[in-house]
């Protein structure tokens, strides 16, 4: 430790820059070294906060979790990718369902003749159970809490929606590749239009009724399908002739209705 | 964009407003007009303090009646949105995410009320983090949060974005009393400038920080007035007995041995102690009970 | 993600634990710790980074990322001293900092390389230790009379104990430049103290 140290107005002088060149040189050279003259060289309070300001903004923020740093990656916005990830707590198990009843509608597929059926009439269904799940105050137990925030209803919504819709498509799509091979090339996505037309029936809905309710009633049309064209063939793989090319027009068409209403009803409410 | 604060200095301003539970009227025809400052609801549970704040707060529409929120009908979707963009709403019992960090969970309420870009955003996060007193808690996991804290934390996420309408169900539950005091500094302080709508079962809660408070009995508004006023109900009502009268009153006993009776129907001691009574000086509690009819539904007893 | 993360145990500290003390907790994930070496150091590091850089805006832009290294590198501290002053440790970050600075912005094509170890430059030399006290002797005179490129071809190499490659950056001259203004200058002033 040096026996000396600097003045006050050496050290106002030197903060300041108004010291020569021989005087800062020493005076440095002595601070490295001086803890007390250290903390006497004089700074704006208020550059202070604003440069701590910066630096924790940086330093302490929440961490992202792996998801999200993926998502924001590809460029999803990061409010956005922190709104995807904080799904509600049945979003798991739904996933962990979904791969689970997947998987055994392949075992089916393989072991059972016309087993495929399986698959194809389940597929539409099982992203609308996730998007039933995705959002209201049964499932989401900070419901009460966000409803009533601008984001809540539709926009929330829709958001959550696509948080089950992109992985449920992607395993159901995965699935469908690895059925066994019979059929037309557009098999595999035999599936997607109904499912589709499902989902997008209950978001349409839910504007009038709750989510969950809204799902049950399109989901309930879709079984009532399915028993009834079964039972008017009298034949279980009757229920191909809901994924025949003449259905899937008819899905199509029902589709483009049905989101021209969603979009029309989202005008008339802005 | 905004017409609040409106001339008249009204916050909340409800017309005929109705809402029904099946057949129960949870609110019954309630006008009521609300300005700065804060207003506490007092009530025993199902006297649809609740299903008020849910109104005011857009959770729930009304079945009839008028009502407008910070100078817009939330009953509308363009009134609702509006409202919202200004609200701070505490439900009662706020269960959060259990795995969200306090930072995380204010930061995710704080993009849902679209509290600027991130840098604001945290800010902001930051700023109610500090005025709940959790800042050293920020990175703890909401599971791991006592009651009080997990209570502090939900008023910090009504608190996001300064909205100009606070409404809290039941705030002071699950804080200890040192808590409740810097709640209490915390509501004040906001409401110099703001208006707050608060439900308590805690007289002590209307008694320290209401300007206002409105007595809810079976969906109806039995007192709106000031605190003092309520207490006042209750002037020459209150009196010091020897012993537990037998009819014509609420009574209960003083630590000093002596009964503290209420008398409901004139401001005469209770029929047969004319000599023996002394009269007390009346508190908040004795008004409340009063107004809501709690003084006579014990005189059989 | 939970995976990862690994059991970090915060140590205890408050605004009078030593630098040391600081940085073992700010390398465990300590953001409050960040902040009190902060207001310990940034504003001495502020008023010597400005005498040798005029635009406070780059100064401030070489702050922040001196302590954003710090928090990242926070581990990597190894007190010399006894008493656990990181003065000297941060300096050199800063000073780094600065000349990384002044490189991106002056010669945006070179691109933000990754900079070189932050361990301090050597031991104080014998010039260091001359300056010290210097106001009074004849150094202090031979110094103030030394031209502007001389002094500061000095002042980065000695004092600041920058590399010739990091002093040139620093300065924005040749390498080759630097060198022998630095052997000019100690030339210079051993003329002026004989």
């Amino acid at each position: 430790m040096t026996a000396w140290h600097l003045t006050r107005q050496q050290l106002d002088d030197y903060a300041d820059g108004r010291l020569d060149h021989a005087m800062a040189m020493s005076a440095e050279a002595h601070i490295l070294d001086c803890p007390r003259c250290r903390a006497g060289v004089p700074a704006d309070p208020a550059w202070i906060r604003a440069g701590w300001a910066e630096l924790r903004d940086v330093v302490d923020r929440p961490r992202a979790s792996l998801l999200e740093r993926l998502l924001t990656r590809i460029g999803v916005h990061e409010a956005a990718a922190r709104l995807l990830v904080a799904t509600p707590m049945l979003y798991r198990a739904w996933l962990l369902a979904m791969v689970v009843v997947l998987g055994m509608a392949l075992a089916t597929a393989y072991n059972v003749n016309g087993g495929t059926l399986m698959f194809f009439s389940l597929a539409p269904v099982l992203p609308l159970v996730g998007v039933a799940l995705a959002y209201g105050r049964w499932v989401d137990p900070a419901h009460e809490f966000t409803s009533v925030t601008p984001m809540a209803g539709q926009r929330l919504l829709f958001l959550r929606s696509l948080a089950v819709l992109v992985p449920a498509f992607a395993l159901c799509l995965v699935t469908a590749l690895l059925l066994p091979g019979h059929g037309p090339g557009w098999a595999p996505v035999a599936w997607l239009l109904p499912a589709l037309s499902l989902v997008t029936g209950s978001l349409l809905l839910s504007r009038w009724v709750p989510l969950i309710m809204a799902t049950g009633l399109t989901g309930t049309v879709w079984t009532g399908a399915l028993v009834s064209t079964v039972l008017h063939h009298e034949s279980r793989f009757a229920a191909a002739y809901l994924f025949t090319p003449p259905a899937q027009a008819l899905y199509a068409v029902l589709l483009a209705a049905l989101g021209t209403a969603c979009i029309a009803a989202r005008a008339r409410r802005a | 964009m905004t017409t609040w604060p409106s001339p008249s200095g009204i916050v909340v301003s409800a017309r005929g407003l109705t809402k029904h539970y099946g057949d129960r009227a949870a609110l019954n025809r309630i006008d009521l007009d609300l300005g700065r400052g804060v207003t506490g609801l007092l009530g025993r549970n199902g006297a649809g303090k609740t299903t008020l704040l849910r109104c005011l707060a857009t959770a729930h529409d009304p079945d009839s009646g008028s009502l407008e929120v910070l100078g817009h009908d939330p009953t509308t979707a363009p009134g609702r949105a509006r409202v919202r963009a200004q609200l701070g709403f505490l439900p009662q019992n706020p269960v959060f995410y259990p795995n969200f960090t306090a930072f995380t969970l204010l930061d995710y309420i704080a993009i849902l009320k679209e509290v600027g870009g991130r840098r604001a955003r945290h800010d902001e996060v930051r700023r109610v983090l500090d005025q709940v007193g959790l800042t050293d808690r920020r990175h703890t996991r909401v599971r791991r949060l006592s009651g009080g804290m997990r209570q502090r934390l939900g008023l910090a996420g009504a608190l996001l974005g300064e909205p100009g309408l606070l409404l809290l169900d039941e705030p002071t539950i699950g804080l200890d009393p040192e808590q409740r005091i810097r709640f209490r500094d915390l509501v004040s302080e906001f409401a110099a400038t703001r208006a707050v709508v608060l439900s308590t079962h805690q007289t002590e809660d209307v008694a320290a920080v209401c300007d206002r408070v409105v007595v809810l009995d079976e969906g109806l508004v039995v007192f709106a007035d000031t605190p003092a006023a309520l207490t006042d109900r209750a002037r020459g009502r209150v009196w010091s007995l020897p012993e537990r009268p037998s009819t014509g009153s609420t009574s209960w006993r003083s630590p000093d041995g002596r009964y503290r009776v209420l008398t409901p129907h004139g401001a005469e001691p209770p029929a047969g102690y004319g000599g023996i009574a002394e009269p007390l000086e009346p508190t908040l509690e004795d008004g409340y009970l009063l107004v809501t009819g709690s003084a006579e539904g014990t005189v059989a007893a | 993600m939970k995976l990862f993360r690994r059991a970090r145990r915060v140590p205890d500290y408050d605004a009078r634990s030593s630098d040391a003390e600081l940085l073992s907790a700010i390398g465990a994930g300590a953001a409050d710790a960040l902040e009190i070496l902060h207001r310990r150091h940034a504003p001495w590091l502020g008023a010597r980074l400005r005498y040798r850089c005029a635009d406070p805006d780059v100064v401030d832009a070489a702050l922040q990322d001196a302590f954003l290294s710090i928090w990242r590198n926070a581990r990597t501290f190894t007190p010399r001293t006894a008493d656990g002053d990181a003065a000297a440790w941060i300096w050199t970050i800063a000073i780094r900092q600065l000349v990384s600075a002044l490189r991106r912005r002056g010669n945006k094509w070179i691109g933000d390389a990754a900079l070189e170890s932050y361990e301090p430059v050597g031991d104080a030399s014998a010039e260091d230790l001359v300056l010290v006290g210097i106001e009074h002797g004849p150094l202090g005179a031979a110094l103030n009379n030394l031209s502007p490129e001389l002094r500061l071809a000095i002042q980065a190499t000695i004092l600041d104990g920058l590399t010739v490659r990091e002093a040139a950056q620093l300065l924005g001259v040749p390498e080759g430049t630097v060198k022998t203004r630095v052997m000019r200058a100690k030339a210079r002033l051993r003329e002026q103290l004989t």
